[in-house]
């Protein structure tokens, strides 16, 4: 599979670095364009639009810092933030508007009643993506 | 306000939708795959390195780096000699506790442990090789001297715990002109240490490698240069840079001394070593009051740079005031016993010191205890001659925030108070250096010229402080103060009496310099203040009737045309969105020019109106200026000059036009009431084009 355009989910967690050093060494040698997306979850009861500031600053700050990373590993990475009323609707659309062959999403390694926990919204990228997806799985911490 | 065909909303907060004022956050809707998903986009400036929304931004790291070849070299020089930038949020970090803070700010006075003894010998080996015997009362003079300075300026600390040290405490309490007395005095001073700090540092190299005694001026500048870079880096990446070398300082005199002390109680006194060229022995002058009294100011070098702790309070980490007196009493404990001991161990091994500054008391009293060429030797001349080096680093420290306290009360230009890149006052730093090198010039470089300028700034600011404290303590009356008062009623009459005796004695020697610099400096201080108070005055807000901004009518606007092109056109097409009232003006050098440009002229689809004016003496501004008086005189409305500028791919290419518009600006700058506004055009040719796709 030839990767030309990758969509990084940027949650902030503390698997971005993992994934983001990963999406580097994919998209390096197949000189793939990369983008970095977070996506503000808006509750019901505000508008779409909403201007949340802590959310918008802390969004802000992850995909700064996300950019910062990927100049240290030689990384091109062009970031985007957005406002949705589910993350993983918003992450494949953008991927689909973006014609990316491939979505990389990160999960922390935690457990629900003895099992993997996944999260919902990896769940349903992985359900609704029309592309690839990889999910990048953090390791146990010891 | 959110258009969900995927519509900009440039607004994004909220505001209006007639506001057609321009914004950076736009938010787009954007339509999902499935019916009824949306998302919104926030759009950034991309590349611009701002961050934020709803009209708050925050320039970024981004915003500061250059673009182009020569740019991105320059960040990647600037970066390597004098590191990252760092954030206004660094500040605290760039702190100092009382390991770093000692190196930092005391490595002055420490140091000139290592020359005040010479000092003092310098000027009593002139009377012959007996009175020698006086230079330890005299050190024993200073030190107390020393003692009671400290215990005043730890009550300056306590009182004045943000800095500012004798200008501040000058100021508050005996008034403006009292303060810049202080401040100039204090100025003087940190540029002279510097320069008598390189100097000494470089004739304590040159003590063991005596090829470099012809080139001392250019070794002083090449330190300086040193330093600078240095202290550009910020105040805790200096001091981490200098604090090994003032303690390698510290622990090679302090085995020099306990190994002298151990040959001379032990029944084995070292061997006197012969300068190289030494004083007469029976002297050239008699031993009189006069001339002890200027060993005592010569030796009183050694009591500078206790007034940088006070001045550098903010430097500190917290608790800034218990750090900073921890600081100066383990500085004066420091000097003292490393002074005394230097002193005594020099007139008991019977040390004299060199008439040609050849080689140092210093060096001297280190062969004879260890012998020339040990490694020992090696390591105090080195430990030496780097902690007087570092000794200047004091004058870096204190000078430029001096400067900023003194630019921000208005009294020195703003550029003082810019804080640089790593949070140093860079502008400060540089000024400093350049008078330290022009003062190191101008003297050749020798210690023994420079050290009669030297303590008088800093015994005034002294007398002055402590002065301004007894009557703060009077006002004041706070519990204790009588305590303080008398402590530094004292310090004032030890300070003050010190300063007489060192101005009355340097006087012909080169202290008159000072003497007539300081008020010269004090007046220039207060000049700046009062115009910086007039333009004060012009500019502030005054009243609610000045807190709204004024329609104006339209202005008139005149558009200087050298010739009908592209730049042109872009010019009249500007100023006729600007005003309705436009007036081209051509200024031409010959009847036949002007007749050939109105027929371009009226071939060009434009209602502008166009004054033709013929300068038959080819001059071009000084028509056009009496054009715009003329203008000016007959329409009471403000006159815009709008200027067509060509602007070149290349720098080099400017040399190549004529840089009319650059001549005319420079021509109207100080025109009162005249707009001028510059419509730069930058061409493309193919060439350009190609490369720039």
């Amino acid at each position: 599979m030839q990767t030309k355009r990758i969509l990084v989910a940027l949650a902030g967690t503390s698997a971005d670095p993992d994934m983001l050093r990963l999406v580097a060494s994919i998209a390096k040698p197949a000189k793939a364009e990369v983008v970095g997306i977070h996506v503000i979850e808006v509750r019901w009861n505000l508008p779409l639009d909403a201007v949340m500031e802590p959310e918008l600053d802390r969004g802000e700050e992850l995909l700064a810092s996300a950019k910062k990373l990927a100049d240290q590993t030689g990384l091109e990475l062009e970031t985007e933030l957005l406002q949705a009323r589910d993350a993983a609707a918003a992450i494949v659309d953008t991927a689909v508007e973006r014609k990316c062959d491939l979505i990389v999403v990160a999960m922390p390694f935690r457990k629900r009643l003895g099992r993997v926990y996944v999260g919902r919204t990896v769940q349903n990228v992985y359900v609704n993506a029309p592309c690839a997806v990889l999910a990048y799985r953090q390791e146990e911490t010891r | 306000m959110i258009d969900d065909e995927g519509k900009d909303d440039s607004t994004g907060s909220g505001k209006e939708k007639d506001d057609q004022s321009p914004s950076l956050d736009k938010r787009v809707t954007q339509p999902g795959r499935h019916v009824g998903d949306r998302y919104v986009r926030i759009v950034r400036p991309t590349g611009s390195g701002l961050r934020g929304h709803g009209g708050r931004w925050v320039a970024t790291e981004e915003t500061m780096e250059r673009t182009g070849r020569f740019g991105r070299a320059w960040d990647s020089a600037l970066r390597f000699l004098i590191g990252k930038r760092l954030e206004t949020e660094a500040e605290g970090e760039e702190r100092v506790g009382v390991a770093t803070g000692l190196p930092i700010l005391a490595s002055d006075n420490i140091s000139s442990s290592a020359y005040a003894t010479e000092e003092a010998m310098r000027v009593l080996a002139l009377a012959g090789t007996a009175a020698l015997a006086l230079t330890m009362p005299i050190a024993i003079a200073v030190v107390f001297v020393l003692a009671i300075v400290i215990l005043s300026e730890s009550r300056v600390i306590r009182a004045y715990p943000n800095g500012g040290g004798s200008y501040l405490v000058a100021r508050e309490n005996h008034g403006v002109i009292a303060g810049l007395v202080a401040a100039s005095a204090l100025l003087i001073d940190y540029v002279l240490t510097v320069a008598v700090s390189t100097a000494a540092g470089v004739a304590a190299i040159s003590s063991f490698v005596p090829e470099l005694h012809d080139y001392r001026v250019v070794a002083g500048l090449a330190l300086i240069a040193v330093l600078v870079i240095g202290n550009l880096r910020g105040v805790r990446e200096a001091g981490v840079l200098f604090a090994a070398p003032t303690y390698a300082y510290m622990i090679a005199m302090y085995g020099l001394i306990a190994f002298g002390l151990f040959r001379v109680l032990s029944g084995d006194p070292p061997h006197s070593v012969t300068p190289p060229n030494p004083f007469p022995p029976d002297g050239t002058t008699p031993l009189m009051l006069l001339l002890v009294l200027r060993a005592f100011a010569s030796g009183s070098v050694g009591l500078t740079g206790s007034e940088a702790v006070a001045n550098g309070v903010p430097s500190f980490r917290r608790p800034e005031t218990t750090n900073a007196i921890k600081t100066l009493v383990l500085m004066g404990t420091i000097f003292a016993t490393i002074f005394l001991a230097i002193t005594w161990l020099s007139t008991t091994i019977g040390i004299q010191p060199d008439l040609n500054e050849q080689e140092t008391v210093n060096s001297m009293m280190t062969k004879a205890i260890v012998g020339a060429g040990t490694p020992f030797y090696y390591i105090v001349q080195v430990t030496t001659a780097i902690i007087l080096l570092l000794a200047a680093n004091t004058g870096f420290t204190g000078f430029p925030r001096l400067a900023s306290v003194l630019a921000n009360d208005r009294f020195m230009p703003r550029h003082f108070a810019d804080v640089g890149s790593r949070l140093a006052f860079n502008f400060g730093i540089i000024i400093l250096a350049l008078l330290a090198c022009v003062i190191l010039a101008a003297f050749g470089g020798s210690v023994t010229n420079l050290v009669p300028l030297y303590t008088i700034g800093v015994f005034l600011a002294f007398t002055l402080s402590q002065s301004g404290l007894v009557r703060r303590w009077r006002r004041l009356r706070n519990p204790g103060w009588q305590v303080s008062m008398v402590i530094n009623a004292f310090g004032t009459v030890v300070t003050g009496t010190v300063l007489l005796v060192v101005a009355y004695t340097k006087f012909e020697h080169g202290a008159w310099m000072v003497l007539v610099l300081i008020p010269l400096i004090s007046a220039l201080l207060y000049g700046i203040h009062r115009h910086y108070q007039t333009v004060h005055d012009a500019l502030v807000i005054t009243g609610p009737e000045q807190q709204r901004v004024l329609a104006l009518p339209a202005p008139v606007v005149i558009v200087p045309i050298a010739r009908l092109d592209r730049a042109a056109l872009q010019a009249l097409a500007f100023a006729r969105s600007v005003s309705p009232t436009v007036k081209a003006v051509h200024i031409s050098t010959s009847k036949a020019s002007a007749q050939e440009f109105e027929r371009r002229w009226a071939q060009l689809e434009t209602d502008i109106k166009l004054d033709v004016v013929t300068s038959p003496y080819r001059s071009l501004v000084a028509p056009l200026l009496k054009y715009i008086d003329a203008m000016d005189k007959s329409d009471d409305r403000p006159i815009t000059v709008v200027l067509a500028e060509f602007v070149p791919h290349h720098w080099w290419e400017w040399l190549l036009h004529s840089q009319t518009a650059f001549r005319l600006k420079a021509a109207l700058l100080f025109r009162p009431n005249t707009i001028v506004i510059d419509v730069p055009y930058h061409f493309e040719d193919a060439d350009h084009h190609t490369r720039r796709k």
